[in-house]
C-alpha cells in the first residue's frame, strides 16, 4: 500500500541545507496501523508529508495507494488525496465558515465519488461513526477540541480513503478524549484500513500494530519487524 | 465552483463584510468620479460639435478694411460663391457700442451682428426664439443669455450706438440662440441681432465689412477640417478682392475648424479630469487588489485544508474570482446611478460654459460600457496574479504559512538599530517598526494618501496661483475706471476736460487700435472667432512716462525704448496665432487704419489672457501712421477707490465726454475686468478639488485597510503580547502610532509630487486658461489642512483595527486560523 524508497528529503536553509529524511526505506502493507514517533526534529511530520504528497522528496521514490507521488502534478496530488487519503491534523483544521457536516461533505464535492444527492447522508452517517451525528449543523468553533478531531476524522473518511494519515491527531487534546479519539483509529484499522499515525504518544504501542521510530530523518527501529537498524 | 464552496463563499463573505464594504466603497468612489467625467465629457464633445456646426459656422471671415455697400457685397458673394474650394459666402457686419435699455445707459456693452435682410442664412446662422429672420425695420434680436445680463426682456426698448454715433431706438422682438459664440456673461458683452433695414436711415446705404465663407476640400461639399487649406483658399479669396475689387483687407479670420470658442478648453480640462479620474480608478483597484491579496493570503491555511482535503488550484481559483467579481459588480452597480447624475450636472456646467444647450444630456452608449468594462474588468484584472498565486498555493505552502515575511527587511533592520538610543519608548519603535514591516503594503498605503495629498494641495496651490494673478493685478491696477473712446482724440483735450470733473485724480490716455500682424507682402492671418474676442489683435501705443502700464515679462529680447519708433513687442499669443515662426529682429507688417506698416520686432513678451497682443509707443505710432499722437483708451485714478464713487465717475466722465462731442464707446469700473477674468477657472478648481476628495477617501480606506490587515496578520503576536502583560491601552496606543507614522510618511513622500503636479497644472491650465503659466505658488494653508487631515484621519482609520487589537484576547489569538 505504501512504499517509501531511498527517500532523502533537504530543506535549503541560509546556512546550508538541512536534510529532514536520510536515505529512507519503508514499505507498509495494506491495513497496517503504524505510529511513526520520534523526537521532535527527528523527521517523522516529514515522512508523514511525503506520504501526503505535501512535500515532494528531494531524491528517491514514494508509492501510496498505487499513485507514484513524483509523477503526479500539485492538481494530480490533490485529485489523489481526495480519493485516496484522509488527512487528520493536530490542530483540526475545520474551516470555520462551514458546518461540521458542510466540512464533512466537502471532499465529496472536491472529488465527486458520492453523487450529490447521497453526501448530506454520507456525512451524517460518518459523524455517527465518530460520535458527534447530533453537531452535524454547528460550526466548528463551538464544538470541543476532542468534538473536533473527531469531525476531522469524519471528513478523513469522506471518500472512503484506504489510507489515513494523521499529524499527532492527539497532540491538542486531554488524555481521555485523546484514548477516545486512538480507540476510533484502533476501529477504523479493524475495518481493513491502512493507517499512519504520526505521534508523541507513550503508550500507543499498545494500540498499532507497527512503531516505526525515527531519529535525525534516519529508520532507527522498526517494532513490528522486531529489527533494530543502527545509525 | 461547488455549491459547499458557494456556501463557503456567502459566509466568508458575510465574516469579511467590513473590509469588502471598504473594497466597494473605494472602487464606487472612484469609479464615479471616473463615469461622472467619461459620461460628461463624450456628452460634451457629440453635443458642444453638434451644437456649433448646426450654425454652418464660416470657415474663414475676411475682414475689409473700409466697408462697403450691400449691393456691392452682394456680387462679390455671388462671384466667391464659384471661386474654388468655396461652397458657401455671404457678407455681414457686426459693431460693439453703448446701449441703452428702456433710456436707461448700461455699462455693459452690446455687441451687434447685422445682416441683410435677404440673407438667406444658410451660414453663420443663429437661432430666433419665435420670429423668422429678418427682424423688422426698427426691430432687433436680443441673445438669449444676454436678457439677465443686459436687465432687458422681450418687447423693451433699446437704444443702440452705430459707429459714426447715431443712435437707433429698437424693439427687442424676439431671443437669438447662438451656440457659436462664448456664453455672454462670460464676456460681460451683451449680443443684439440686427438686419441692415433697422439702421438704415433716409440717405443711407448700409454698409458691409465681413465677407464669410465655407471651404471644402476638393470634391467634397462639407467644410474643411483643414485649417491650413482654409488659410490658403481664404488668402487666395482675399488677393482676389484686392486684385479686381481693389479692396484693402484688414485681416482674414480663420478659427479652429469644428470647434466652439471655448470647446478645446472644455475637452482639455474634462481630458486632464478624465486622466485624474483614471489614476483614482487605477489606485483604488490597486488597492482593492492588496486588499484581496491581504484577504487571500489571510485565508492560506484554509487554502491549505482545502488542497489537503482534495481541493484543487481551479476549484479555490473560482472561488476567490467569484469574491473579486462580486467586489467589482456591487461597486460598479452602486457608482453607475450616482455617476451619470454627477456627470449631468457637470455636463451642464460646461454646457452653461460653452453656451450650449444640449439636445440631450443622455450619454453614448459606448460610454456606459466603459464605465462598466472599467468596473467590472479592472479590479479582477489588477487581483489576478494574487488571485492566481494563491489559488495555487500548495499544502507545503500553507504550512509554512505564517502572515508575515520570513526574513528581517533592510528597512526594520535598519530601525532594529534605533533601540540603541536610549530614552526612545520602546512601543513607539515598535510601531515605527511595524509600519514599515510589510514594504509593499506600506508603500501602497502610503501611495495612495500622498497621491490624495498631492492632489489636494495642489489643487488648492492652483486656486492660489489663480488668487495671486488677481492679486497681482489688482496690486498693479492703481486706476479706477477705464474709459474707451469711440475714435481717438488729443490728450490734451482729454484731460483738459476730465480734470474738471469731481474726484478724478489722474488722468491717462493710450491709443488702441485694431491691427493684423502678418509677414511682409502677406495679409494677416488670424484665430479670431465672430464674437471679435477670442484671438483679437490690438496694437497698444503706450505714452511716454506711462505710469498705469506695466511692463510684462520678458520671453526674448528687450522692451520698448522711450520713444522709440519702428519697434514692436508682441505678446506670445500674438506670435502663436500669427507668426510663430517670428523672432526678435524680424520685420513683421501691422495693418493699421487701412494701411500696411513695417515694424521690426524688438521683443516677445508673456501674457496672461488679456493684454493687447503687440505694444509700440506713442511716438512710434504717430510715426508709422504719419498721424498726430492721440488717444482711445483712458484709465482714470478717482479720489477715494470704493466702487461707488468709481461707477459715479465713470458717469460723470461719459457725461462730460459725450457733451464735448466726444463720443465714448464704454466708460466703466476698473471691476467689470476683474468680473470677467474671475468666471473662467472657478469651476476646474473646484473640480480638482473633488477628485482630491475621492482620493482622499480612497487614500483613507487604503490606510484603514492596511491597518486592518496588519491586524489580522499579527492577531497572534498580539495574543503573545497580553500573554506578557500588554495592557489593551499600550497595544492600542501602539496601533494607532503605526497609523500615524504611515501618514506622516505619507506626507513625506508626498512633497516631490506635490511640487511637480502643481507645476504641471499651473502650467498646463495657466496656458490653457491664460497662455502662459500660473505663477508657481504652494498653498501653505493647504499642506497645514492635508497634514491635519491625514493625521486625524489616521487616527480615525486606525480606530477599529486598534481597537480589535487591544480586545484581542489571548485565546482567540492563538486560536486564530
Amino acid at each position: 500500500m505504501i512504499h517509501v524508497g531511498d527517500v532523502v528529503k533537504t530543506y535549503p536553509l541560509a546556512g546550508g541545507s538541512f536534510t529532514a529524511i536520510d536515505q529512507l526505506d519503508l514499505d507498509i502493507a495494506e491495513g497496517e496501523f503504524v505510529a511513526i514517533v520520534g523526537r521532535s526534529g527527528s523527521g517523522k511530520t516529514t515522512l508523514l508529508n511525503l506520504l501526503a504528497g505535501i512535500d515532494r522528496p528531494s531524491s528517491g521514490t514514494v508509492r501510496v495507494a498505487g499513485a507514484d507521488l513524483g509523477s503526479l502534478s500539485e492538481s494530480g496530488l490533490a485529485a489523489w488525496r481526495g480519493r485516496s487519503v484522509g488527512l487528520v491534523f493536530q490542530f483540526f483544521q475545520l474551516l470555520p465558515t462551514l458546518t461540521v457536516a458542510e466540512n464533512v461533505m466537502l471532499p465529496m464535492d472536491f472529488a465527486r465519488t458520492v453523487p450529490g444527492g447521497q453526501r448530506r447522508d454520507r456525512a451524517e452517517r460518518l459523524l455517527e461513526r465518530v460520535g458527534i451525528a447530533e453537531q452535524a449543523d454547528k460550526m466548528p468553533a463551538t464544538l470541543s477540541g476532542g468534538q473536533q478531531q473527531r469531525a476531522a476524522i469524519a471528513r478523513a473518511l469522506a471518500n472512503d480513503p484506504p489510507v489515513l494519515l494523521a499529524d499527532e491527531p492527539t497532540g491538542n487534546l486531554d488524555s481521555v478524549t485523546a484514548d477516545a479519539v486512538l480507540e476510533l483509529f484502533g476501529d477504523l484499522n479493524a475495518e481493513g484500513r491502512t493507517i499512519v499515525v504520526v505521534t508523541h504518544e507513550r503508550d500507543i504501542r499498545s494500540i498499532v500494530g507497527r512503531e516505526v521510530t525515527l531519529k535525525d530523518g534516519r529508520l532507527v527501529t522498526d517494532q513490528a519487524e522486531r529489527a533494530m537498524v543502527t545509525v | 465552483m461547488t455549491s459547499l464552496l458557494t456556501v463557503k463563499l456567502r459566509r466568508d463573505l458575510w465574516a469579511t463584510r467590513s473590509r469588502l464594504l471598504m473594497m466597494v466603497i473605494a472602487i464606487a468612489v472612484s469609479l464615479t468620479v471616473f463615469g461622472a467625467v467619461l459620461l460628461a465629457w463624450s456628452t460634451m464633445s457629440r453635443e458642444a460639435t453638434s451644437a456649433y456646426m448646426s450654425t454652418e459656422p464660416a470657415s474663414a471671415t475676411i475682414l475689409l478694411d473700409k466697408a462697403i455697400d450691400a449691393q456691392q457685397m452682394a456680387a462679390i458673394v455671388a462671384e466667391v460663391r464659384s471661386r474654388p474650394g468655396v461652397i458657401e459666402a455671404t457678407g455681414r457686419t457686426q459693431f460693439s457700442g453703448e446701449v441703452e435699455v428702456n433710456g436707461r445707459l448700461l455699462d455693459i456693452p452690446l455687441q451687434v451682428f447685422v445682416a441683410p435682410p435677404d440673407d438667406p442664412m444658410r451660414m453663420a446662422k443663429f437661432f430666433p426664439g419665435l420670429a423668422n429672420w429678418p427682424p423688422s425695420p426698427g426691430e432687433i434680436f436680443i441673445g438669449r443669455d444676454s436678457l439677465a445680463l443686459l436687465g432687458v426682456a422681450v418687447g423693451d426698448i433699446v437704444t443702440v450706438e452705430v459707429p459714426g454715433g447715431e443712435r437707433h431706438s429698437l424693439r427687442v422682438a424676439d431671443t437669438v440662440y447662438d451656440p457659436s459664440l462664448s456664453p455672454s456673461p462670460q464676456e460681460q458683452t451683451g449680443r443684439g441681432y440686427l438686419s441692415t433695414a433697422s439702421l438704415a436711415t433716409s440717405g443711407d446705404t448700409a454698409v458691409l465689412d465681413q465677407l464669410k465663407i465655407q471651404v471644402a476640400d476638393p470634391g467634397q461639399s462639407t467644410p474643411s477640417r483643414d485649417r491650413d487649406a482654409v488659410v490658403a483658399v481664404a488668402g487666395d479669396v482675399g488677393e482676389w478682392l484686392q486684385g479686381s475689387y481693389s479692396l484693402s483687407i484688414r485681416e482674414i479670420q480663420v478659427p479652429p475648424p469644428y470647434a466652439h470658442p471655448h470647446q478645446w478648453q472644455a475637452d482639455a480640462l474634462l481630458l486632464s479630469l478624465l486622466v485624474g479620474g483614471g489614476i483614482a480608478l487605477l489606485l483604488s483597484t490597486l488597492l482593492v487588489a492588496n486588499m484581496l491579496n491581504s484577504l487571500f493570503t489571510q485565508q492560506i491555511p484554509q487554502i491549505g485544508i482545502m488542497k489537503a482535503i482534495g481541493a484543487r488550484s481551479r476549484d479555490i481559483g473560482r472561488l476567490y474570482l467569484a469574491m473579486t467579481l462580486l467586489v467589482a459588480a456591487v461597486a460598479t452597480l452602486l457608482a453607475l446611478a450616482p455617476a451619470v447624475l454627477i456627470g449631468r450636472v457637470l455636463v451642464g456646467q460646461i454646457f452653461a460654459f460653452l453656451g450650449i444647450e444640449a439636445a440631450s444630456i443622455a450619454a453614448p452608449w459606448w460610454a456606459y460600457l466603459v464605465v462598466l468594462a472599467a468596473g467590472l474588468g479592472l479590479p479582477p484584472m489588477m487581483a489576478l496574479v494574487p488571485l492566481v498565486r494563491t489559488s495555487r498555493t500548495t499544502v507545503r505552502a500553507a504550512i509554512d504559512h505564517t502572515g508575515l515575511p520570513s526574513s528581517a527587511r533592510t528597512a526594520t533592520g535598519a530601525l532594529a538599530r534605533l533601540s540603541r538610543i536610549p530614552g526612545l519608548d520602546r512601543g513607539l519603535l515598535m510601531a515605527l517598526r511595524n509600519t514599515v514591516r510589510r514594504p509593499a503594503r506600506f508603500l501602497l498605503a502610503a501611495g495612495l494618501l500622498a497621491s490624495a495629498g498631492t492632489v489636494f494641495v495642489a489643487g488648492v496651490s492652483l486656486s492660489a496661483g489663480v488668487a495671486a494673478i488677481e492679486q497681482q493685478q489688482t496690486t498693479q491696477r492703481d486706476w479706477d475706471v477705464d474709459v474707451q473712446l469711440a475714435r481717438p482724440a488729443s490728450i490734451e483735450e482729454v484731460t483738459r476736460l476730465l480734470g474738471q470733473v469731481p474726484d478724478v485724480s489722474r488722468v491717462e490716455g493710450w491709443n488702441r487700435v485694431p491691427t493684423g500682424v502678418a509677414g511682409p507682402g502677406q495679409i494677416p492671418v488670424t484665430r479670431t472667432y465672430p464674437d471679435q474676442g477670442h484671438g483679437r489683435v490690438t496694437l497698444t501705443a503706450l505714452p511716454s512716462g506711462a505710469t498705469t502700464f506695466r511692463p510684462p515679462k520678458l520671453l526674448e529680447g528687450r522692451w520698448l525704448d522711450p520713444a522709440e519708433t519702428g519697434a514692436v513687442v508682441l505678446n506670445q499669443i500674438t506670435r502663436n496665432n500669427t507668426l510663430p515662426d517670428v523672432r526678435v529682429g524680424d520685420s513683421v507688417q501691422l495693418l493699421i487704419g487701412g494701411s500696411y506698416t513695417t515694424w521690426r520686432v524688438v521683443g516677445i513678451v508673456e501674457e496672461r489672457g488679456g493684454g493687447g497682443g503687440a505694444y509700440a509707443t506713442a511716438e512710434g505710432l504717430a510715426a508709422a501712421t504719419g498721424q498726430p499722437q492721440r488717444v482711445n483708451q483712458l484709465r482714470i485714478a478717482t479720489a477715494s477707490h470704493d466702487e461707488q464713487t468709481r461707477v459715479g465717475v465713470a458717469d460723470a466722465l461719459d457725461r462730460a465726454l459725450t457733451d464735448a462731442g466726444i463720443e465714448v464707446a464704454s466708460a466703466a469700473s476698473v471691476s467689470r475686468m476683474e468680473a470677467i477674468s474671475g468666471g473662467h477657472l472657478g469651476p476646474v478648481i473646484s473640480i480638482v478639488l473633488a477628485i482630491a476628495v475621492a482620493m482622499g477617501v480612497i487614500g483613507g480606506i487604503g490606510l484603514a485597510s492596511t491597518m486592518s490587515a496588519n491586524i489580522l496578520d499579527r492577531t497572534r503576536e498580539f495574543g503573545v503580547m497580553h500573554a506578557i502583560g500588554a495592557r489593551p491601552e499600550r497595544v492600542r496606543r501602539i496601533v494607532t502610532a503605526e497609523g500615524i507614522f504611515l501618514a506622516l510618511a505619507s506626507i513625506l513622500v508626498a512633497i516631490l509630487p506635490m511640487l511637480g503636479l502643481t507645476l504641471l497644472l499651473g502650467t498646463g491650465l495657466g496656458n490653457l486658461f491664460f497662455s502662459a503659466p500660473l505663477p508657481f505658488v504652494i498653498s501653505i494653508p493647504a499642506i497645514a489642512i492635508w497634514i491635519t487631515i491625514a493625521i486625524l484621519g489616521a487616527v480615525l482609520a486606525t480606530e477599529a483595527a486598534a481597537t480589535r487589537a487591544s480586545r484581542l484576547t489571548v485565546r482567540e489569538a492563538l486560536a486564530y486560523l
